[in-house]
């Protein structure tokens, strides 16, 4: 390799470029979520204590509120599953138009403020709301229905927000599908379906694998759209842990509940990167 | 089955297929539609379709102090974020792209991974960093914490970039005599423009649309426009939102458009990007 002499620390160690967003990281992530842990495992004298780890799991409250995260992200993922993969199997398929159409439409609502969206579904849900108004005035009910401010209102915004980052990496996978392998299937004797069935889906699974797993994760996580669209019966995680720092100023337990919600994400990631490839998951995450 | 018979199958699969991403694409576009045409709206009641149309949401917003100022706030913010992200991420994603240090996974998963954390958990993490250093309601802790969510956008968009360019680009520009600042900042640089410009186009957004670490870290001097949305959903519903919203939304349109151009300007040739 030719290189000049002169100049050779930088050529032998590019290494050195990500000093500069390594120490930032450092001191800004890696400090923060250190200090959470030191706080979740201390007591008001300062000795090291589990008590906020026995509280968690003693108080059937804080189990209700797991179940609640656990159970919209579950219907959220299996949603956004089944809305997505045909989305993301017409969009490999289709002709270069109708691609860019509907690539339009699921990136346009993906990089929209999910206030604004928010603001959308109040105006959309509300008791007297769009929905309601035309269900009334087209006279198939009587009475409006209670659409927001419930788990319904949390299900409806959150499957909105998490659609594209379902689509997204199917998309991708079936994209780089070689269109010769259902082909050479039908031309062997199989139906649609069984070409479906055998060859395209088998190998969009780490498409959907990386899909679910992001979807599942951020679900777990959500704060804005169970704050804005839910009830005081949906009480999810992130909800509880503001509530405990906020009105409760219990920093102790929402740390320990914080440290439990990045424990269960970490445990999500690390499955479906097993299943997905750490790659496909982090660059639709980073929407790459 | 018939030749015929299959083909009717087809043509009802394709048929029902269709249907299907028709009613999904709806969905995912109604709320920004009603939205954008509910800002138009003459009446304080947010009625679909309107019965009169006028602009007066859009004045009142004009006219508006602490929209205006929320604003302003939010844009200088988002600016400094993105020199910030673009300054520590390009060439953080230049270095784990070149690198053949045995850590290199290890440290690229480690400043990437802020986007997988719940944000909510940054925020309390951030808050007990800074409460001691009396950094709350500060702009700087905003800024620290909106710039710790951009840098991962910026190092993913970036880094893909960097390894589909080809080395010997690089290797030309030094064997011509360009010290290494030189080469990077006239050969590499310039060939990963558009991945630069989405990268900070992403960047942009990412503080501009911030709500959860400004509900924790931030104070009366730091109020965001996202902030200021969030309040005025949670507690009033004024008519303004609407016009607020539409303006954000053309944001982002124009946002993706400044992506997307800046991805269809690059010439492949001309850029050294190795064939697929």
């Amino acid at each position: 390799m030719i290189s000049p002499a002169v100049d050779r620390p930088w050529r032998g160690r590019p290494e050195l470029l990500a000093l500069a967003a390594i120490v930032f990281c450092i001191a800004v992530y890696a400090v923060p979520m250190a200090s959470l842990g030191a706080w979740a495992f201390r007591d008001r004298a300062g000795g090291w204590t589990l008590a906020s780890f026995v509280r968690l799991l003693g108080d059937d409250a804080y189990h209700y509120a797991f179940l609640t995260t656990f159970r919209t992200a579950g219907i959220t993922t299996l949603a956004c599953l089944l809305l997505g993969y045909p989305l993301a199997y017409a969009m490999a398929t289709a002709g270069p138009r109708l691609r860019a159409l509907l690539a339009t439409a699921v990136m346009i609502p993906f990089w929209t403020s999910i206030l604004a969206r928010s603001l959308a579904w109040v105006i959309l849900l509300g008791r007297r709301g769009v929905v309601n108004q035309w269900l009334l005035s087209a006279g198939l009910i009587d009475q409006p229905l209670s659409l927001l401010f419930n788990s319904l209102g949390v299900q409806i915004g959150m499957i909105h927000v998490l659609l594209p980052f379902m689509v997204l990496p199917i998309w991708a996978v079936l994209a780089r599908l070689d269109p010769g392998l259902p082909l050479a299937a039908r031309s062997l004797g199989a139906s649609p379906a069984r070409a479906f069935l055998h060859v395209v889906l088998p190998l969009s699974l780490p498409g959907v694998a990386a899909g679910a797993t992001l979807v599942f994760m951020l679900a777990v996580g959500f704060y804005i759209t169970p704050a804005l669209l839910g009830g005081p019966d949906d009480l999810t995680i992130a909800l509880l842990i503001e509530m405990v720092v906020r009105d409760l100023l219990d920093w102790s337990f929402g740390s320990a509940l914080s440290l439990t919600l990045l424990a269960l994400v970490g445990a999500i990631f690390g499955l479906g990167a097993a299943c997905a490839g750490t790659g496909r998951i982090v660059s639709t995450e980073g929407r790459a | 089955m018939t030749r015929d018979g299959t083909r009717v199958a087809a043509g009802w699969r394709r048929a029902l297929l269709w249907t299907h991403c028709a009613l999904v694409a709806a969905f995912l576009l109604a709320p920004i539609g009603v939205i954008v045409i509910v800002s138009f709206n003459d009446t304080t009641l947010f009625s679909f379709p309107p019965t009169a149309w006028s602009w007066r949401w859009y004045e009142a917003l004009w006219r508006s102090r602490t929209w205006r100022e929320a604003a302003g706030f939010s844009f200088w913010l988002a600016v400094a974020v993105t020199a910030a992200s673009l300054v520590l991420g390009v060439p953080a994603a230049y270095a784990l792209a070149r690198t053949s240090l045995p850590g290199r996974r290890a440290i690229e998963f480690f400043l990437v991974s802020p986007i997988v954390v719940p944000v909510i958990v940054l925020a309390i993490g951030l808050y007990v960093l800074f409460a001691p250093l009396r950094l709350i309601g500060t702009p700087a802790a905003l800024f620290l914490g909106h710039t710790l969510l951009a840098l991962p956008v910026v190092i993913v968009i970036a880094g893909a970039a960097f390894r589909r360019l080809n080395p010997s680009l690089e290797l030309a520009a030094r064997s011509c005599g360009a010290s290494f600042p030189r080469a990077f900042w006239h050969v590499i640089l310039p060939a990963v423009r558009p991945a630069v410009i989405s990268g900070g186009a992403f960047a942009f957004l990412t503080s501009f649309d911030e709500v959860v670490l400004v509900l924790f870290l931030g104070g009366p001097r730091t109020s965001t426009l996202p902030k200021r949305i969030w309040e005025a959903v949670k507690f009033e519903l004024d008519p303004s939102l609407t016009a607020v919203s539409t303006l954000l939304i053309a944001l982002t349109v124009a946002a993706l458009a400044v992506a997307e151009l800046s991805r269809r300007a690059r010439r492949p040739a001309a850029t050294g990007e190795l064939k697929p």
